[in-house]
């Protein structure tokens, strides 16, 4: 702790004194003690000083005070009240507010919880899709073939069904289709090779897969 | 204690022992009795006029139901002091510490029956306890201004003595760099005690 005087230890004594020599309650022999004191000591003097000003201040009565009777006549009334409490009405208030708070943020918390879990689960599998993406969710394994225009319909079936493929999209503008296996990833490298040594087939490119 | 305060006690427990039997006369004269100090005291406290009143009421509304079960442990004042210090705590929290603006009326009231004196004393108060916690504003005002020991301090405030003696302390020293300059003095700076 730090003491607010470049003092001895008589200086402490003598600012611990003060405001009991100043109210009154110090022994007659700690006032005769601090009185000696104060006539030797400057600092002390000035600071006592002070102290005196600060009690005679603090004796000022309240501004404004409010009006003695008035204040006891509602007091009287209030013990009249029925069910009269020291808590007053507006201390109700703010209870039935502070909950009222309390309700709407935990239902917020909850519905963010929701949220959240919806999100998270729904994170995996993105409900969107952008426009340069191939197609819709294509699996592992996807070609996209071109055939020739001069194919029939026929052939084009028996082809497919040879090849244990079948068509996930397309035609599209320029007459792509896209097809998947129907099986497994190796079985979609044997089909490619076939397609492209097929008559017919004007292009077999796997679709990249992110 | 001076013999005018074992006096007042005496008289202070004899108007509790008529209010726990229903006495309305003797809660008028406590009420009376204390309601200067008690203005102060939560000016002090709450420094919000507007609802010194209502904490009074408060306080002697407690006073007025707990009158019966008083065991004098204490003088009549601090637990009255008491009861006023944690009512005004209450409305603190619910309006918050910091100083309403100064109602131009209430300056112009003020200085119609304010001498220049006083009202430059006011002012010079009112700037360093701005400097002050609550709790250091509560201790000046109960040791400087109503006279309680720091014993009656901590009974008022419920804590420990020695926690009274550093809040008393600290505001000694903030008001101390404060006021002089206030006053026109270059203030004295805190420096290590030797």
């Amino acid at each position: 702790m730090t003491f607010p005087m470049d003092s001895g230890k008589d200086c402490v004594r003598a600012w611990e004194m003060m405001p009991w020599v100043l109210q009154d309650s110090a022994t007659a022999e700690q006032g005769a003690w601090l009185e000696g004191h104060l006539a030797q000591c400057a600092a002390c003097r000035a600071e006592f000083a002070q102290q005196s000003r600060l009690r005679l201040a603090l004796s000022l009565p309240a501004q404004p005070a409010p009006d003695v009777e008035a204040g006891l006549g509602r007091l009287l009334q209030r013990l009249d009240a029925p069910a009269a409490t020291p808590a007053p009405a507006r201390a109700r208030a703010a209870g039935w507010l502070n909950r009222a708070l309390v309700a709407a943020v935990l239902v917020q918390a909850l519905g963010i919880g929701i949220l959240g879990v919806k999100l998270w689960s729904a994170g995996s599998a993105p409900a969107y899709r952008t426009l340069s993406e191939p197609s819709q969710g294509a699996p592992a394994g996807t070609i996209r073939v071109v055939p020739d225009a001069g194919m029939t319909l026929a052939d084009w079936n028996a082809l497919l069904h040879a090849l244990r493929l079948q068509v996930v999209a397309g035609p599209n503008d320029v007459g792509a289709y896209t097809v998947a296996p129907a099986s497994s990833a190796s079985t979609a490298q044997q089909a490619l090779q076939q397609l492209r040594s097929t008559r017919g087939i004007v292009l077999a490119e796997p679709v990249a897969t992110p | 204690m001076h013999d005018d305060d074992l006096d007042s006690d005496v008289t202070d427990r004899l108007l509790l022992q008529r209010m726990a039997n229903g006495d309305r006369a003797a809660l008028g004269i406590l009420y009376r009795s204390y309601h200067g100090r008690l203005c102060r005291f939560l000016g002090r406290l709450t420094r919000r006029p507007e609802v010194i009143e209502e904490v009074i009421n408060d306080c002697f509304w407690i006073a007025w139901q707990k009158a019966g079960s008083f065991h004098g442990d204490s003088r009549v004042s601090t637990w009255l002091m008491g009861i006023a210090y944690r009512s005004g705590l209450k409305t603190l929290r619910q309006h918050g510490d910091a100083p309403v603006e100064d109602d131009p009326r209430r300056e112009e009231r003020s200085a119609a029956h304010d001498l220049d004196e006083d009202r430059e004393l006011r002012d010079w108060l009112s700037k360093g306890l701005d400097r002050l916690s609550a709790d250091q504003r509560v201790v000046i005002e109960l040791v400087y201004g109503v006279g309680h020991s720091l014993d009656e301090v901590a009974v008022i405030m419920q804590c420990p003595v020695g926690t009274v003696k550093a809040r008393l302390f600290h505001a000694r020293v903030k008001l101390r760099n404060v006021l002089p300059g206030l006053a026109g003095e270059p203030p004295q700076r805190t420096e290590a005690m030797p």
